[in-house]
């Protein structure tokens, strides 16, 4: 705790020694401190206020955009959340939005920039896909099969990045986005081509049958799904926050280096945190195509990357959080399809507002981990 | 076609696809070479993209256009420069954000502009006198004007960089920010140009992408261009004339798909399409089995600065 105060000293002697400003306002040095900590109520109203000035600054481009300004509070807020019709599509788009989030989340706790999160969701629904079209496995135990194939598919193409990265120093920024590319590539190549559907001229698989496809509860397959992506968190908090790998992973987070030094095995808990990642992403392709799709498609994963690592971001890498702020990005992906529809707003300003809201609470850390004090110089 | 027109054609068509992974590779190096690690590239393509488009359908001078399509870039980094230098945001997120950010602005303004899949007339092809009548070798002496500058502008910044006291200066910010700020360089006005510059760079990459060589604008054209960029610069080791051979590659592979498709030679079309990515990692892998230190990595790359920190 010496520390700060240390700096404090250096900044007033700095300012001591600099010639005497002129003017009230320049009459003061403002010096940049590093805050230890800074108690959790301040921590919330800077994040509010950067929210504030997020969703202000998205609010003003819709406006630009043709949205009368009136509508907006209608359109996002009740249209949204108090019809059923829309309610139902947020939950149907949250389970893999969680999973995403998730992936993302447990991937950062390790340090490990996971940008594959859409190459790993594509190789998870080409492996839920692969048992329906070839029709393996007895009708009973076809989904649990189904989804046993997508995590270990997303799982394996999470594996090429770890690897590179924890035996050869690959960059996986880079290594996993160009994986995102080529499985991307990959899909269409399936979809146009072997697994086109027969029956007619569009570039997706056959319809799963429906002992294929996730149960249909009071009516649709969102409440099974959301259940799937309840189950995933709640295992993803006990994994984060009970268990032994899960303290490891807080250790290797803190400081690589020490928690070596004190015998955590730092390269396998990567590892496993980013395969785990991989199996969240494999798990969220397969709910797209065994839930929403019903099929694979060319382009069911777009705009998934973007928001699993803006949730893991805005949540901290917390499960808990991270489902909650999918439950929101799904909000705003529905909202995002009705002005689409009502006032022809190109659905990339979901992707312009999540961006936004990024930048704004990122450089909103600035004020919780520094502390601008004005030091008063000798005034001449 | 024969063996010899596909060679022509491949040569002459090859400076055409390496143009903008050089551009914006210089440019990623210019800033990186400050300590501030560029992800944005991607996003910054985009933006050049757009506003090229946009400045040739409006004024019709490539030029112009061109220009303009750097400013806006530098423009937009601007934002990018608050965060990572005077807000210290994390660079890796940071870089991501921009991307975002770019990707959506500029899909979002090209449909609501209604600048989306609009033709524009460019630079005509400049034959260079009678080495563009050579045989085999000829095609690569009858290309635009940009092509052309790129060798000077190369020149340029390498000069700049390892020949002039501001180059040291800036040079000296990426490498030790505290003993730079020590001889009263002032690290944030440096990493500053820096960003400004290189996005300006990596915007003229962009808008070569639309205004000169696809001659229009579609959403997400850069197509993870930007970010081979990335993989290039790491490849190149930070140094601009292996990045331009780097370049020169990635553009020669490019510019072989088509050829190998008019040769009749019948590859599965979306496999093709992944060579670019698939070379990418096939070099980052290849640079990392060969040297496995970090030299010519700039010693505070991706670290902010701040005077009162201990590190």
């Amino acid at each position: 705790m010496t520390k700060p105060v240390m700096q404090a000293s250096s900044a007033v002697l700095a300012a001591n020694a600099s010639p005497a400003p002129r003017g009230a306002l320049t009459n003061r040095r403002y010096a940049l401190e590093l805050r230890q900590q800074m108690a959790w109520p301040k921590q919330a109203l800077i994040l509010a206020i950067s929210l504030a000035i997020g969703f202000g600054l998205s609010a003003a481009i819709l406006v630009a955009a043709g949205v009368p300004a009136g509508e907006l509070l209608n359109e996002f807020v009740l249209h949204t959340l108090f019809d059923l019709q829309s309610l139902q599509a947020v939950l149907f788009q949250a389970a893999p939005m969680i999973l995403v989030g998730l992936a993302a989340a447990m991937a950062f706790r390790a340090r490990f920039w996971n940008l594959g999160l859409e190459g790993q969701m594509i190789w998870g629904a080409i492996g839920a896909t692969a048992v329906s079209f070839f029709d393996t496995g007895p009708p009973a135990l076809r989904l649990p099969l189904m989804l046993c194939m997508a995590i270990t598919f997303g799982l394996l193409w999470a594996l090429a990045p770890a690897l590179l990265k924890l035996r050869l120093g690959v960059n996986e920024i880079i290594s996993s986005l160009m994986l995102n590319y080529i499985a991307g590539n990959f899909l269409l190549h399936l979809v146009y081509g072997a697994w086109k559907d027969p029956k007619d001229s569009f570039p997706y698989s056959p319809q799963f049958r429906s002992f294929e496809r996730l149960p249909e509860w009071f009516g649709s397959t969102g409440p099974a799904a959301i259940a799937l992506a309840l189950a995933v968190t709640a295992l993803a908090w006990w994994f984060v926050g009970i268990s032994r790998a899960g303290l490891y992973l807080r250790f290797v987070d803190a400081n690589p280096r020490m928690a070596h030094a004190v015998g955590v095995p730092v390269r396998r808990m990567v590892l496993s945190a980013v395969l785990l990642s991989g199996a969240l992403s494999g798990i969220a392709g397969f709910v797209v195509v065994a839930g929403q799709e019903g099929r694979l498609t060319q382009a069911f994963y777009a705009g998934y990357g973007v928001s699993g690592i803006l949730i893991a971001f805005l949540a901290r890498n917390n499960p808990l959080a991270a489902s909650v702020v999918a439950l929101l990005v799904a909000a705003l992906f529905v909202a995002g399809r009705n002005l689409q529809v009502f006032y022809q707003i190109p659905f990339s300003m979901v992707q312009l507002i999540q961006a936004i809201v990024v930048i704004c609470v990122a450089s909103s850390d600035f004020f919780i981990r520094h502390r601008i004090r004005a030091v008063a110089s000798k005034a001449g | 076609m024969d063996a010899f027109a596909i060679a022509t054609n491949w040569l002459g068509n090859a400076p055409d696809f390496a143009v903008p992974y050089a551009l914006a590779a210089l440019g990623l190096i210019l800033t990186e070479r400050s300590g501030v690690l560029s992800l944005g590239a991607e996003g910054l393509m985009l933006v050049g993209a757009l506003v090229g488009i946009g400045a040739q359908l409006s004024f019709g001078q490539p030029g112009i256009a061109l220009m303009l399509a750097m400013l806006a870039a530098s423009l937009v980094s601007v934002l990018f420069a608050v965060m990572v230098i005077v807000l210290r945001v994390n660079q890796v997120i940071a870089g991501l954000a921009l991307v975002f950010f770019c990707q959506g602005l500029t899909s979002l303004l090209g449909t609501l502009l209604g600048w989306t899949n609009r033709g524009v007339e460019s630079f005509a092809a400049l034959p260079l006198g009678p080495l563009a009548s050579l045989p085999l070798v000829g095609r690569l002496f009858a290309q635009n004007i940009v092509v052309y500058l790129t060798l000077p502008i190369f020149v340029a910044v390498v000069w700049y960089l390892t020949r002039t006291s501001a180059g040291l200066r800036l040079r000296a910010v990426g490498e030790n920010p505290q003993a730079a700020d020590a001889a009263g360089i002032s690290v944030t006005a440096w990493r500053f140009a820096a960003v400004l510059a290189g996005a300006a760079l990596v915007g003229l990459a962009g808008a070569y992408i639309s205004v000169v060589s696809t001659k229009l604008w579609i959403a997400g054209m850069s197509g993870g261009r930007g970010w081979i960029a990335v993989g290039l610069v790491i490849f190149a080791r930070w140094s601009p004339w292996k990045a331009l051979a780097g370049a020169v590659l990635f553009g020669c592979i490019e510019a072989l798909i088509p050829q190998l498709a008019a040769a009749g030679v019948q590859l599965p079309q979306y496999f093709v399409l992944m060579t670019p990515y698939a070379v990418t990692l096939a070099v980052m892998v290849w640079v990392a089995l060969a040297r496995r230190s970090s030299d010519g990595e700039p010693g505070a790359l991706g670290r902010p600065y701040l005077r009162e920190e201990r590190t």
